[in-house]
């Protein structure tokens, strides 16, 4: 007998449903905040190499392309600050029923957005004040 | 590891196509996957229309109408028709959950039907569970004390400690919760999956047991736990409402706890 084929997963389960979407959103923001980390490091290492090297990294950052990337990194690590307190909470054993863990994505997709825009406004503030 | 895609043997084909009769009043369309091991060929998806005026109100008695009166070749496991048995466990509009239970009113006007995701297909709806099955006989879900009962009465625990172990031991086997777990998509070679740690917890906790740390030992491993990453599909479909996830983290506290 031929071997047994394997059944459809990812392909027919509900994706978008709250507790795959949570979840995939958490995993896909770390590795874009990991990822994010090589730009933080070419900023820091300019920083420690002297005034001119960082004047040269301070204009290439400011370009607009890279001010777009920042609200993308903003955005990316708000949404990963607050499913991972969800996740610290969970792994207290708390708010782990049925009920509390749909709220509590909506409540992480919400906090995200939130912060995001606060943090997105004072930034940006703080640009033009300077 | 992850295997995204579909291996070529289970990429699936257009089936056939089932009209509902003429002067049909209340027509559904069932997109129902299709795998008949004797022919040699990759499964299919039919797609059958139902008359609802014509069926009972659940999606098993929709199965068993087909089975009936289209085409009885459509394979499927079901017993107790009440949520009991755990038999017809199966993905319904991309959730698991149990045929028998689920009302048709509550879905919408085409619903598709497979298999519980990422087993081994005996045959259209019937998973192969062997290695489910011995997943959750490798957590010894049986008292295991040294200490001989009483002679004149059982082994008495109280109202307390029963209620602790009340919902956990209401776990029917139905395997909804673990082919719903991606952790146990990837890793059901190495991962016990919700349903076996959710009975692996039952006896921790239980009163009357003498393995606790045997039981704790036998769990504290990179795979057979910690695989899961609290995706929580487990509690989100099982259809008795307990909660795997849950006894997975408390089972994960245990075993930082006994450390201090």
């Amino acid at each position: 007998m031929a071997a047994r084929p394997t059944s459809p997963h990812l392909s027919v389960y509900r994706v978008h449903r709250y507790t795959l979407l949570t979840s995939g959103l958490h995993r896909i923001s770390g590795l874009v905040l990991s990822l994010g980390l090589i730009v933080l490091v070419y900023w820091l290492m300019a920083l420690a190499a002297g005034p001119a090297a960082y004047a040269h990294a301070a204009a290439l950052l400011g370009l607009g392309v890279f001010k777009i990337l920042w609200l993308a990194l903003l955005a990316v690590f708000s949404y990963h600050l607050c499913a991972g307190l969800r996740h610290l909470v969970w792994d207290t054993g708390r708010a782990m029923e049925r009920a509390h863990s749909r709220a509590s994505a909506y409540l992480v997709l919400g906090a995200s957005a939130v912060l995001f825009v606060g943090l997105a406004l004072w930034l940006l503030g703080r640009g033009h004040a300077s | 590891m992850a295997e995204f895609r579909l291996p070529p043997n289970s990429r699936i084909r257009t089936g056939v196509t089932h009209k509902a009769p003429d002067g049909a009043r209340e027509v559904r369309t069932f997109r129902i996957y299709r795998f008949d091991p004797s022919s040699g060929e990759n499964p299919r998806v039919d797609t059958f229309e139902l008359d609802l005026a014509d069926c009972g109100p659940m999606v098993l008695d929709a199965l068993i109408r087909i089975k009936g009166s289209v085409d009885a070749s459509l394979t499927f496991r079901r017993s107790c028709r009440e949520g009991i048995c755990g038999s017809c466990a199966m993905n319904i509009d991309g959730v698991n959950r149990l045929a028998c239970t689920t009302s048709l009113q509550d879905l919408g006007r085409e619903i598709r039907i497979y298999p519980l995701p990422h087993m081994p297909v005996v045959k259209d709806l019937v998973p192969d569970l062997t290695q489910f099955y011995a997943q959750y006989a490798s957590v010894k879900p049986w008292l295991v004390a040294d200490t001989p009962a009483p002679p004149d009465s059982e082994r008495l625990q109280s109202k307390e400690d029963q209620e602790k172990i009340d919902r956990p031991a209401a776990c029917i086997l139905c395997a909804c919760c673990s082919t719903a777990c991606p952790s146990y998509w990837w890793n059901s070679d190495r991962y016990l999956g919700p349903a076996a740690l959710l009975a692996a917890y039952r006896w921790i906790i239980d009163s009357r047991d003498e393995a606790t740390g045997e039981r704790l030992d036998a769990l504290e491993d990179p795979f057979k736990l910690y695989r899961c990453h609290t995706i929580m599909n487990c509690t989100d479909v099982c259809p008795k409402d307990l909660n795997p996830a849950k006894a997975i983290a408390e089972i994960k506290k245990m075993l930082v706890q006994r450390q201090s």
